[in-house]
């Protein structure tokens, strides 16, 4: 979406978008799968590396976006231990003791391991998500993988509200308050509230609805069976060097941690 | 195409009816018009225009609506049985909202859109993109993303868009209702040029005709019940059905009025002028003929702000009516501010004195609106920088701000929050504490103040959009407040409830309250002969204001084109006490 993608010229900006997903995929599968907190944090060096290596995102623009998270993952962290079943980690070694509280140190490292895969993941698809502008990525996937146009074009078309229904959503809430309306209270008067934006805000989307149909088969949209393409979305010797590159490159650290035995075990089911 | 001047579209006892509708939209329609010819289509709102748009590229019937009798012709071709694909490629019409038409992200990608639709080659693509984009001048923007152009671009480039499909009829369905004064220069000068190519046949739907009159060929009146009522050479027209129009309440061009008006006065001019040049033309003549005569002079007044309003008033500051002693109702002293990066407001400074009406004007995005929401606490001033009544606006609670301020929304729906219109009224005054049966007293006189007594019960979503309006000025009055601010008030309406709202205010004004109407509508009639220009900007540059009102506007600097936005400040005389 326009709120997290990044204009660029870069590398990976010129990349078939299909051929991003079809190299992070695979290695985000993976990565969900770890359990130790080391190999996350490998991949996650990695992929800053490639956000602000080849895909070009100054390191600024990379640092603010995820922040958030980062933030909201740190707190988690520091209370994960405490709030984990304390008999899950009494065979280990304690790092810290508050009083009646003990911090073990098997807690400390399941906790790591929960955040760094968390922000392993999302690190990796920032690397999909800060290149790829969502308009390329459907029409590529109308155009490579048969995804249906008529829902393609739509979800597009879709795109062009969410600005305008956010900006919509902003001038309800304006006017009502302008009106006197109750800005307090408990939970009864916060979705009464809501309930009072969503009828407006429903009339317009359905009205906006119509007239972006209308004008999209006023220009034959849907009118045949097949459509022929101004640009072709197609992988080129690019897209398969970068594909190749980075499953080679992702061998190699997990080979690295295999060798070495930093590898915990793989496993659907984590218990907490 | 083959020969000119035979009949392109052929409409025969045409009747439509929307699923879900009681009455249809159009009713035994009958209409021919030939290749070649410009047609202005004019009709109230609601009565069919656009349904008959549809009707052009077959969207109706086979998209929505039903043909419940007749057919309609178009190159030849019974819509009926022909497909959508072949008729996209005879009509391209051009819509109201320029945001609602665009469906890929970048200009090229989205004139592409319409010719992949239809599976034409790249090669035939590429030339068919140039091509169009070469007519409507944006061969520059060809990368560019959509949603980084103005108002006016983007309508060019939707155009373009149906451009490229190469039809040979375009109908524009309005499609300047959402610009501002230069984004509508921008659509009427292509218009032009598409019509100087001689390769279109042009339907128009346009509210604000007064620059395209000498276009126009043939004028076509729709009625309320979805008819042909007028079809006709458009001098005729104006000249002998100008009332049925102005009854039907739809737009009729300034300069026609002045000819019936004149008219009335015993001085008909010949040939009934359409333009403005066609009116200076017939009026020199008479001149000749009679002179020593006494000159027409008044009825000009509202043409003459628009046109040439910053050097007739820039100069001498306005003059205010005496008896405004006291803090004034707004005080903004330099007040600045900056969103996502963009110096939205600069340094504006101005008093609006109690009892004075006052019309913000400016392009879009100039921050006609932004300004207005630093007044009612919807962006909050730093503190000291806006008074109202006297009082450091950063000071007033939200809940008494409401008592004080009252604001109408470009969009009266966003308002609403009740079932029914009487409870919409009531809403306020209940929230006041007053007793029931004096909230019901005031409800009613209200509503019949407002003409809406008679829908007290509707819900207010299903009112027509004058009707909205005049809801939302109703429930904004209904509590009484001092300052009234209607931001665009007339914005998409006809002309009939455009004139009928802002007759209201005047009457409303003269009565008891002040306003402040900011709409980038010129002024339209009658009663503005005192509007004055107090601050005069340059389009491109950040609001800023130069002289502001009641501190004189000598250095206002004088603008160049003929829409540079002005704040018009009528001096008024303050009413009563509330
Ligand atoms: N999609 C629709 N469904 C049902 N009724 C419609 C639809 N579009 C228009 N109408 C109705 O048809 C009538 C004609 O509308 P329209 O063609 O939009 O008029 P105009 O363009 O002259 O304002 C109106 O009464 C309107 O409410
Ligand atoms: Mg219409």
């Amino acid at each position: 979406m326009q709120v997290i993608y990044q204009e660029g010229e870069s590398l990976l900006h010129r990349l078939n978008p299909l051929s991003k997903v079809v190299a992070v995929v695979p290695v985000l599968l993976f990565v969900a799968l770890t359990t130790d907190p080391w190999l996350p944090l490998a991949f996650t060096a990695l992929a800053s590396a490639v956000i602000v290596g080849p895909a070009r995102i100054s390191p600024g623009t990379f640092w603010r976006l995820q922040a958030p998270l980062t933030i909201s993952l740190l707190v988690f962290l520091i209370l994960y231990p405490f709030m984990v079943r304390a008999e899950l980690f009494d065979h280990t070694p304690v790092v810290l003791r508050l009083g009646p509280l003990a911090l073990y140190q098997g807690a400390v490292l399941a906790g790591m391991a929960a955040v760094l895969r968390v922000y392993a993941m999302f690190l990796l698809s920032l690397i999909f998500m800060l290149t790829t502008e969502i308009s390329d990525f459907i029409r590529a996937m109308v155009q490579q993988w048969r995804f249906p146009y008529r829902l393609g074009y739509g979800i597009l078309a879709a795109f062009h509200f969410m600005p305008l229904l956010q900006e919509e959503f902003r001038l309800i809430q304006a006017a009502h308050r302008i009106r006197g309306i109750e800005t307090h209270g408990g939970v009864r008067v916060h979705i009464e509230r809501l309930r009072r934006y969503l009828i407006p805000l429903l009339t317009s989307a359905i009205r906006r609805a119509e007239r972006t149909a209308l004008a999209m088969e006023s220009r034959a949209f849907g009118a045949l069976k097949q459509r022929s393409y101004f640009r072709r979305f197609r992988f080129s010797r690019a897209d398969y060097l970068f594909i190749l590159c980075f499953w080679l490159l992702c061998l190699l650290v997990i080979a690295l941690f295999l060798l070495n035995g930093w590898m915990g075990p793989l496993s659907f089911t984590k218990e907490l | 195409m083959s020969e000119t001047r035979t009949a392109l579209i052929e409409i025969e006892d045409l009747t439509v009816k929307y699923p879900g509708r009681r009455v249809p939209a159009l009713e035994h329609l009958q209409l021919q018009l030939r290749a070649g010819e410009t047609a202005l289509l004019l009709g109230p709102s609601g009565s069919g225009k656009s349904t008959l748009a549809l009707t052009f590229n077959g969207l109706i019937p086979h998209s929505i609506g039903k043909l419940q009798s007749g057919h309609v012709r178009v190159t030849g071709l019974d819509t009926r049985q022909t497909t959508v694909a072949t008729l996209a490629q005879r009509v391209g019409i051009l819509f109201q909202d320029p945001e609602a038409q665009f469906v890929m992200f970048t200009v090229e990608d989205e004139i592409a859109f319409g010719l992949e639709n239809l599976c034409f080659s790249p090669d035939e693509m590429e030339r068919r993109i140039s091509e169009s984009l070469r007519l409507v001048g944006l061969t520059e923007l060809r990368y560019r993303r959509v949603e980084q152009l103005s108002g006016g671009e983007k309508q060019r480039v939707a155009l373009a868009a149906l451009l490229a499909l190469e039809p040979e009829i375009l109908v524009f369905d309005e499609p300047t209702a959402n610009l501002d004064p230069q984004g509508t220069r921008e659509v009427f000068n292509l218009l032009r040029r598409c019509k100087e190519t001689g390769r279109y046949t042009i339907v128009l739907i346009e509210h604000r005709l007064d620059e395209l009159m000498d276009l126009v060929e043939r004028m076509v009146v729709l009625g309320k019940r979805g008819e042909v009522i007028i079809n006709g050479e458009p001098r005729e027209v104006l000249r002998t059905h100008l009332s049925t129009l102005q009854e039907l309440g739809v737009w009729v061009p300034q300069v026609a009025r002045l000819a019936h008006a004149l008219q009335h006065h015993g001085c008909s001019l010949e040939p009934f002028p359409l333009t403005l040049s066609e009116a200076v033309e017939a009026l020199k003549g008479r001149r000749a003929l009679s002179a020593g005569q006494q000159e027409p002079s008044a009825p000009t007044t509202s043409t003459a702000v628009h046109n040439d309003g910053h050097q007739r008033f820039s100069a001498s500051p306005p003059t205010r009516s005496e008896p405004d002693q006291g803090e004034a109702a707004i005080e903004v002293c330099s007040l600045s501010y900056r969103a996502a990066g963009r110096q939205v407001l600069q340094d504006i400074s101005l008093a609006i004195p109690r009892g004075a009406l006052l019309a913000l004007v400016g392009a879009n995005g100039a921050g006609k609106t932004t300004l207005a929401q630093h007044l009612i606490g919807v962006l909050q001033p730093p503190r000291g920088r806006v008074r109202l009544l006297g009082r450091d606006i950063t000071t007033i609670s939200a809940r008494e701000l409401t008592r004080h301020v009252g604001y109408v929304f470009q969009n009266p729906e966003h308002q609403f929050i009740t079932e029914a219109v009487e409870d919409e009224v009531a809403y306020g005054l209940r929230v006041m504490g007053l007793p029931a049966t004096e909230v019901q007293e005031r409800t009613r006189a209200l509503l019949e103040r407002f003409n809406l007594l008679s829908l007290a019960r509707a819900s207010p979503f299903t009112l027509s959009h004058g009707e909205k309006r005049r809801l939302s000025v109703a429930t904004m009055l209904a509590m009484g407040q001092e300052i009234l601010i209607l931001d665009e008030p007339t914005f998409g309406q006809d002309e009939y409830s455009a004139t009928a709202l802002l007759e209201l205010l005047w009457q409303l004004h003269d009565d008891y309250a002040r306003y402040v109407p900011g709409s980038h509508l010129r002024p339209v009639c009658g009663r503005h002969e005192s509007w004055q220009a107090a601050l005069l900007r340059d389009a491109s540059s950040p609001l800023r204001s130069r002289g502001a009102a009641g501190r004189g506007a000598s250095d206002a600097a004088p603008a160049g084109s003929a829409s540079a936005p002005a704040w018009l400040v009528r001096s008024a005389h303050p009413g009563g006490a509330m």
